[in-house]
């Protein structure tokens, strides 16, 4: 495996941090605050080509290959303090642009994807449900063919950018005696008869990520909006979360890098009992445990991204990156709060916000008891 | 690339072993329904995906790893049988 990158590869990293420090960061107590989707940085970081960068040239993206990609979010990650914008681009890259890309007929492509790629276009998708989660496949919402067209019935919860989003990625079972079998997934627009949305849900971290619930009375869903064939749903959404679990979290690494670097700088210059609180070894542990588990982050990230740029089915890997690097996270943010202190554990500094922000990452695209049950069968277990 | 009774056969092996662990092996025909019937639920299709890819040196499209393609172990032969071999990727 070569993680080496090349000059162009690095432009590419500091042109996109150097944009991220610059613009994506201003306001956002503020906005965490309030619960703000930053609308304008969205559509800078189109401007940059991030929403794009893993889909082909031909429909408007940048033609990354999946290494080269992982890298760019890392320095998203690192540059950009709004963790939910970030989020809200994972979504959108990983549960709609690229599901469209491999399973999408040529008109869906040549249609949805130079929007989506320039960020014109906010995307996500809808499969969980209240009566479905980490079982996902039981989802109660159907959709009935009519003629050309399909009617969708039921609703959807946790809908990352469902309040902002143009078009999402709709899982609905069109033959529910298949059971799993008959899943089908569908392009919904804004707009289409029948579909509605909540108002935004409030939450812990990730708060400028918007967030809501779905509903579908007979939502009329023409036939050439079935992405995909009929039943392949399943396939679809495996494939999707194949991706995001490998990717997801590879602005997560960038966080921590950020997280290490402030603490390093406030051990060394925070004084208690006549010397920086650096020296003591305590402390000394914590932060080179926070380097441990960076380390090891992004290597798991980087083999993910690395396998897949080679064609190879990654189930295990990324399962294991989406796990690690979520948990890594977790421990990290806790531990950059203790040793802040108390001025870590206040509102409106980054600390306290980056443990909210990274406490979900142990939820979202398969909870991390999920990722391990699917490593122990994958292992033969 | 292996013929295809050589494949079904390989690949009974290991649903044999991973999924059906003392069944009776005249039970699993070529035709036997395996994703419909549930015998391979969404992880364990992951799973022989992984082994399918490992033991014959192929890659699996994503809109191949469905009940299409991997139902029964005559489909799944044909399936590996129709893919380059290793080194083509």
């Amino acid at each position: 495996m070569d993680f080496a990158w090349s000059e162009e590869q690095i432009e590419l990293r500091e042109r996109v941090a150097e944009m991220a420090r610059r613009e994506l960061s201003a306001d956002i107590q503020q906005r965490d605050a309030d619960g703000t989707f930053d609308l304008e940085g969205w559509r800078r970081c189109g401007q940059l080509g991030i929403q794009g960068m893993p889909i082909a040239g031909e429909y408007g993206g940048g033609g990354l290959d999946p290494l080269t990609t992982v890298g760019v979010l890392e320095s998203l990650g690192h540059a950009c303090r709004d963790n939910g914008l970030v989020f809200s681009i994972n979504a959108h890259l990983w549960t709609a642009a690229i599901p469209i890309q491999d399973f999408g007929s040529e008109a869906q492509k040549r249609r949805f994807l130079p929007g989506l790629c320039s960020g014109a276009l906010i995307g996500g998708n809808a499969m969980t449900e209240p009566g479905s989660g980490s079982d996902a496949y039981a989802l109660a919402t159907t959709a009935e063919k009519r003629g050309d067209r399909y009617l969708l019935r039921g609703s959807k919860c946790f809908i990352t950018n469902a309040p902002v989003a143009d078009l999402l990625v709709v899982y609905a079972n069109s033959a529910p005696a298949r059971g799993a079998n008959g899943i089908s997934a569908f392009l919904v627009e804004k707009g289409m008869p029948g579909f509605a949305c909540s108002e935004t849900r409030d939450k812990m971290g990730l708060r400028t990520s918007p967030m809501a619930e779905l509903f579908f009375e007979d939502c009329e869903v023409p036939e050439e909006n079935r992405l995909g064939r009929e039943g392949a749903g399943k396939a679809l959404f495996a494939h999707s979360m194949t991706w995001e679990r490998a990717c997801i979290l590879a602005s997560a690494v960038g966080s921590m890098q950020r997280l290490l670097e402030r603490c390093i700088r406030t051990a060394k210059e925070r004084v208690q009992f006549g010397q920086p609180i650096g020296r003591n070894q305590l402390i000394q542990t914590k932060i080179v445990d926070m380097k441990l588990r960076l380390e090891t982050a992004r290597a798991l990230l980087y083999q993910a991204a690395w396998l897949r740029g080679r064609g190879r089915t990654i189930y295990l890997e990324a399962a294991l990156a989406k796990l690690h690097i979520s948990e890594a996270w977790v421990r990290t943010a806790e531990d950059a709060v203790q040793i802040h202190g108390a001025a870590g554990y206040l509102r409106g500094g980054d600390v306290e916000r980056e443990l909210r922000d990274a406490l979900g990452s142990r939820i979202y695209s398969g909870t991390n008891e999920i990722q391990r049950s699917i490593a122990a069968s994958l292992l033969g277990l | 690339m292996a013929e295809r009774a050589e494949i079904q056969e390989t690949v009974k092996s290991f649903i044999l072993e991973a999924f059906l662990p003392g069944e009776d092996p005249d039970e699993l025909t070529p035709e036997t329904q395996l994703v419909s019937s549930g015998i391979l639920d969404s992880v364990a299709t992951l799973r022989l995906v992984t082994f399918l890819e490992e033991r014959f040196g192929i890659q699996v499209e994503a809109h191949e790893a469905d009940e299409e393609h991997l139902n029964t172990l005559a489909s799944i032969a044909e399936l590996v049988a129709s893919k380059p071999g290793p080194g083509a990727r």
